[in-house]
């Protein structure tokens, strides 16, 4: 060891970044999760958009107009998908076909690898977060004002989804089996959670306010569309199921495919 | 740079002879109640090449899956350029310093060839150049491909070139020709002993003894989880002092009791396979001038007659045999949870 050290290493940030461009580049080659990942909410927004236009606010959206209420939960969805699904299924595919062995004989530390895969769904999820927003204001939709409390949310989301999808990918046995997994527990969670349309039942959102999703959709609505800024119980529930996943993903994470 | 590490391990050594590049020494890991690997002790010295022979399920992916660090032993002793694999705090340093080329390993699809390798040259303190690595391993004309896009022999390949990339003193190769075409696998074994001839330590898995026999200095035979026998491919398994063997179709009209006394004592024990008489001797040179002789002086051809020493694969049969494990087959990747 005393000799390996020895030679320049280069430094973390720099091994970092470097491991984030070439994560950008497989992604962005990709064109299955170039499109289901980062086009389909920015479709989504555009056709939401051309539904129900800049509309009028109703108390259905709690005094917000349709589209109000929708940028902020689209955005919400897409970070959802750059960083839960994303990282859920390429991690298994990745562990299935060897990819992950072949990382793991390199000396790249493991927590530059997934630091780097944390960025760079950040980025993507930046990226989206953008679109939306800026289709939002072609509806129409005034641009939001509190820009810190957005960034601090999208970063703890993301960074929180990123653990979840990993702890998914950890407990999932096969590559297969991935998709299906990650939206049969995606799909009822997001719907229960006011994402595609707002919930006006008392006791629906008192549970789902406990799971990951409606937390950061209400974190994501008050600054962008209620002028409030920090969300200090919803970021607070988001942060525990980001240490839960982290949890399992540390504990039961694979490098190596299961033998056939 | 490698030179200077090797002056300053060998002086760590203190003028000793070079410290071993691999020791491994009572090694054992079971899977449940199977026993993959029963004690495994051998040693690789710097610069050479050691070739780990045995049938599917002996324990070769076991042993070599230890010393990378990708499974946990039970018990004994192992050291990678002196750095225990097992020692997680340790293996970065160790893994600067080796390459792998893995069984059932990929890369990913959407980058080319090209992108591939310099990604993974990030990864190390002082990689070789990526281009010369790309033209080592044979991908010259493929560099800008895809890998999605690459054959299988192809894929094969930018893996060595991968394990070549970090400049590694040590290099492991499980089964690294395995599904290439015969001119492919000429030009592999080319390669690795190019390697050799800079300086690099291979240790290599194998179930080909032809590529054992042309590239290692030493094997080891594995069977059943120990190794069986070890030395070098031409006097392993007491090759090179076994009795010469002798073969020859008897001339028409004649029997074994028509050989001179001393021949049909010898043949007494040989079998006659395929028409042929087979005479075991030690001493070649008598038994062959009283064979010819007594053929010459009746006027009668030897037909097909033939004169060798055992084969490797005479040697590697009977060894492997012998040594069927009696507990069943042990599964060559196991069930259990990856120690990483």
């Amino acid at each position: 060891m005393s000799i390996a050290t020895h030679r320049a290493r280069r430094g973390d940030l720099a091994l970092l970044w470097h491991q984030v461009r070439y994560e950008q580049l497989s992604f962005w080659r990709n064109p299955q999760s170039a499109f289901f990942t980062f086009l389909f909410p920015v479709v989504i927004i555009t056709v939401f958009g051309a539904l129900l236009g800049g509309g009028t606010q109703s108390s259905y959206f709690y005094g917000l107009s349709a589209l109000q209420y929708y940028v902020p939960t689209i955005a919400a969805v897409s970070v959802l998908g750059s960083c839960y699904s994303q990282l859920a299924i390429v991690l298994a595919i990745r562990r299935q076909h060897g990819i992950l062995k072949r990382v793991r004989a390199t000396p790249l530390p493991a927590w530059t690898y997934f630091l780097g895969l944390l960025a760079h769904c950040v980025m993507v999820s930046v990226v989206d977060v953008a679109l939306i927003t800026g289709i939002g204001r072609l509806y129409g939709v005034p641009l939001p004002t509190h820009w810190a409390a957005i960034a601090v949310t999208l970063v703890l989301g993301a960074a929180s989804f990123c653990a979840l999808g990993v702890a998914v990918a950890s407990l999932i046995r096969n590559s297969e089996a991935a998709p299906p997994v990650v939206q049969l527990i995606l799909f009822p969670l997001v719907f229960i959670s006011g994402t595609y349309m707002p919930i006006h039942s008392a006791m629906l959102n008192r549970i789902s306010g406990m799971l990951p999703v409606r937390p950061f959709n209400q974190a994501l609505l008050g600054p962008f569309a209620q002028h409030t800024g920090f969300d200090g119980k919803s970021l607070g529930v988001l942060f525990a199921w980001g240490a839960v996943g982290a949890l399992v993903a540390v504990r039961r994470f694979r490098w190596t495919p299961r033998p056939q | 740079m490698r030179a200077e590490v090797k002056a300053a391990a060998a002086a760590d050594e203190a003028g000793a002879a070079a410290p071993s590049a691999v020791v491994v020494a009572g090694l054992r890991k079971s899977y449940g109640p199977a026993e993959a690997v029963r004690g495994v002790s051998f040693t690789v010295a710097p610069g050479e090449i050691f070739a780990l022979v045995g049938p599917n399920g002996a324990g070769k992916t076991t042993t070599l899956e230890i010393l990378e660090g990708f499974r946990a032993r039970d018990a004994g002793r192992v050291e990678v350029l002196g750095i225990d694999p097992g020692d997680r705090a340790a293996g970065r340093a160790l893994r600067e310093r080796i390459g792998l080329v893995l069984q059932d390993i990929a890369v990913e699809p959407y980058l080319t060839v090209r992108e591939t390798v310099a990604r993974n040259a990030g990864y190390y303190p002082a990689p070789r150049d990526v281009g010369e690595v790309i033209g080592l391993a044979g991908l010259g004309g493929q560099a800008r491909q895809k890998v999605k896009n690459l054959s299988g022999g192809q894929k094969r390949r930018l893996d060595l070139a991968l394990g070549l990339i970090g400049n590694p003193e040590l290099l492991f190769l499980d089964e690294p020709t395995t599904g290439f075409d015969p001119n492919a696998r000429r030009d592999a074994w080319e390669t690795v002993r190019g390697l050799r001839g800079a300086g690099t330590t291979i240790l290599l898995t194998t179930h080909y003894l032809e590529e054992a026999q042309v590239l290692a200095d030493r094997m080891a035979v594995i069977a059943g989880g120990q190794i069986v026998a070890e030395g070098t491919p031409s006097a392993i398994g007491g090759r090179d002092s076994a009795r010469t063997r002798i073969r020859f179709a008897l001339p028409g009209g004649c029997g074994l009791a028509d050989l001179p006394a001393e021949l049909a004592d010898l043949a007494a024990d040989a079998a006659a396979g395929g028409g042929l008489v087979t005479v075991q001797t030690g001493e070649p040179t008598r038994t062959l001038h009283q064979l010819t002789g007594w053929a010459l002086r009746r006027g009668a051809a030897l037909g097909r007659l033939t004169v060798d020493q055992p084969s490797l694969e005479d040697v590697y049969l009977r060894l492997t045999e012998q040594r069927a494990p009696e507990t069943g087959r042990a599964p060559e990747t196991g069930k259990e949870r990856s120690p990483r």
